[in-house]
């Protein structure tokens, strides 16, 4: 586990300075500061309004900082060559895979709690108490980034940057609509059944993104859920089981890949 | 995780902290005593290494390297030759297990690479290496240092130990974004000696440095023959290989076109002599080639590299006072390592076909220089 953990400081010591990925978290901390510094609030709706656009801010920039640091993680240390003087060392490749998605995951961690940090203050400051759902917001959408990461990283084991980018991407968005997907899939009487299958097979694929995303039930408060934290649990537990699926994969397919 | 127990034990290393003189006092033992200590037993064996790739374009299948076999004992420092291309870093990778042989055997220390006991036993000095910039150099060899599982006591004694070694105990706690590429350049030298390794590969570890880093890290690695390291080393910089190296190979286009002892391969020397005036007519040539002699046209220059011995030399001049041309300069010359490198790439681009740009470049380059 040293090795992971050695590895993990490494990376995280070198994403967490990127130029390109402070840019998102300046640009999403200002968006969400000017946000509050032009809006009044006097009414439920307004908080709602509020919520949806501070953990949407925060989700964006999530998922830009997620993808292109995720996307980056393996091909930045071959192209470098720090890969080289890593591996020849006493360090095994799921070792490498494994610091490598650590560190970046803390990487976008620490970002989303800041920007979650900035955001519950400020919430807090206008209406005066702590609101819940903020801050399990916040949480979901850094298990939510932490999936697309594991996606990110899989796929950077096989395919370029910039491939990765649009693939990363794609998975990011079909998996936001999973209740679109999911009511695809459904059998029907006017449905053609290998159409039925094909979308059987992207929502069984694509992470169920839209699931995880609290947002959805602000955005719609009509949409009760029963019981809040078997529900994240859940969700919580689905995110971590498919992250390490994905991270099993990506390590089978990098052990035998050439570097 | 569980750590191997073959870790490298460093205690001795870790000894000469005190102890040490520093570079330049170890250096000066150099002088005294420059050969190396190569022992009988084998570090490096590549039997009919084959490692081919498909070209993204063409979609047709290159050897990049096709068919080499050598063996490096033990406290040898080997030179691994050949212009870009010529499949040296492969061969290495393929020693290091970044890469797989699609036939053939290599074995490092008696072993098939890329298992953690072999990798605590050897290191790797890269081509231009990069290190996270965020990091001083003593903060890198600590990075490095706990990949091996040394305890933190013990890995601050050896970056303060290698830092010093490399000459960069005054610039140690910089970030290395600050460093030239001379200073990372021994940065990645002390990375590559913090497991006390039996074997190093380094690969190009003069390129693009100035004169000074230059003849420091050719130092260092006359240093690391003096301890009696096997050394497998890829360079351009012929005149350190001729130095430093026991024995070298010459690849070209996958294959080993020449290896040997240096010595033995600098036996026999040229003379080259530079005439005005004469004409390179099909009877010239033909009557210089069956002398054993080449010409070289430059303007009204021509230049004759023949062989050195005086019945070669006393006909060559005869022929050239017979044609009536200007004789310039006589100068005998000296195989180096270079000129046999010159030559070897050269038979290996006639023997691949190929009309040579280069020959024709480095032909000029060298009326150039006289």
């Amino acid at each position: 586990m040293g090795t992971v953990f050695t590895l993990a400081q490494g990376t995280f010591g070198e994403a967490i300075r990127r130029k390109i990925l402070n840019i998102f978290l300046m640009v999403a901390l200002a968006m969400i500061g000017l946000y509050f510094a032009f809006t009044s609030f006097t009414a439920r709706e307004d908080l709602t309004i509020t919520l949806s656009t501070g953990l949407g801010v925060i989700s964006l920039a999530g998922v830009f900082i997620s993808v292109i640091l995720g996307i980056n993680l393996v091909p930045s240390e071959i192209e470098k060559r720090t890969i080289y003087t890593i591996l020849s060392k006493p360090v095994r490749r799921h070792e490498f895979l494994l610091g490598k998605f650590f560190g970046g995951l803390t990487t976008v961690f620490v970002n989303i709690a800041l920007m979650g940090i900035v955001f519950i203050l400020l919430v807090w400051f206008k209406i005066r108490h702590p609101e819940a759902s903020v801050w399990e917001g916040v949480l979901m959408i850094f298990f939510q980034m932490m999936l697309l990461s594991a996606v990110a990283l899989l796929f950077s084991v096989f395919v370029s940057p910039f491939v990765n980018f649009f693939l990363t991407f794609s998975v990011y968005l079909l998996g936001s609509m999973s209740s679109v997907t999911e009511s695809l899939a459904t059998p029907g009487k006017d449905k053609n059944p290998i159409t039925v299958g094909f979308f059987w097979l992207i929502h069984f694929l694509i992470p169920n993104l839209g699931n995880i995303n609290i947002q959805n039930p602000i955005i719609h408060p009509d949409i009760q859920i029963q019981n809040m934290d078997v529900y994240m649990a859940q969700t919580i537990l689905y995110a971590i089981i498919y992250s390490a699926i994905m991270l099993l994969i990506a390590i089978l397919i990098f052990d035998r890949r050439e570097v | 995780m569980a750590r191997d127990k073959s870790s490298p034990s460093t205690g001795a290393q870790t000894g000469e902290v005190e102890s040490t003189e520093g570079f330049s006092g170890a250096i000066s033992s150099v002088a005294a005593n420059g050969a190396s200590a190569a022992s009988g037993e084998a570090a490096i064996e590549i039997k009919n290494l084959v490692k081919r790739y498909r070209n993204m374009i063409t979609r047709e299948w290159v050897n990049a390297v096709n068919d080499i076999s050598l063996e490096v004992k033990q406290g040898e420092i080997f030179g691994f030759l050949g212009p870009n291309g010529a499949g040296k870093t492969t061969t290495i990778k393929a020693l290091l297990g970044l890469i797989f042989p699609d036939s053939g055997v290599v074995k490092v220390l008696g072993q098939a690479p890329g298992n953690n006991e072999i990798k605590a036993r050897i290191s790797y000095l890269p081509e231009s290496p990069y290190f996270y910039e965020h990091m001083s150099a003593k903060e890198i060899i600590n990075f490095y240092a706990s990949l091996f599982g040394l305890d933190p006591r013990e890995r601050s004694k050896r970056a303060d130990y290698l830092i010093d070694l490399v000459g960069l105990a005054s610039a140690g706690n910089k970030p290395l974004r600050a460093f030239s590429k001379g200073m990372l350049q021994r940065v990645g030298i002390a990375q590559s000696l913090i497991n006390d390794p039996k074997v190093l590969f380094f690969d190009e570890p003069t390129s693009g440095l100035d004169p000074i880093a230059h003849r420091d890290i050719r130092d260092l690695i006359l240093h690391l023959r003096t301890e009696g390291r096997t050394l497998f080393l890829s360079s351009h910089q012929l005149s350190d290989v001729e130095l430093v190296c026991d024995r070298v190979s010459i690849l070209y286009r996958g294959k080993i076109r020449k290896m040997g002892r240096v010595d033995e391969l600098v036996i026999g020397g040229n003379v080259e002599i530079l005439v005005m005036g004469l004409d390179p007519t099909p009877t010239v040539t033909a009557e210089l080639t069956a002398l054993g002699a080449k010409l070289e046209q430059s303007g009204r220059d021509t230049l004759i590299i023949g062989k050195a011995d005086i019945e070669s030399k006393n006909a060559l001049i005869d022929l050239i006072r017979r044609y009536k041309a200007q004789l310039i300069a006589v100068t005998p010359t000296r195989r180096t390592l270079e000129d046999i490198f010159i030559e070897t790439v050269r038979e290996g681009e006639v023997e691949a076909g190929e009309a040579t740009k280069f020959a024709e470049a480095s032909t000029a380059e060298a009326l150039e220089v006289k």
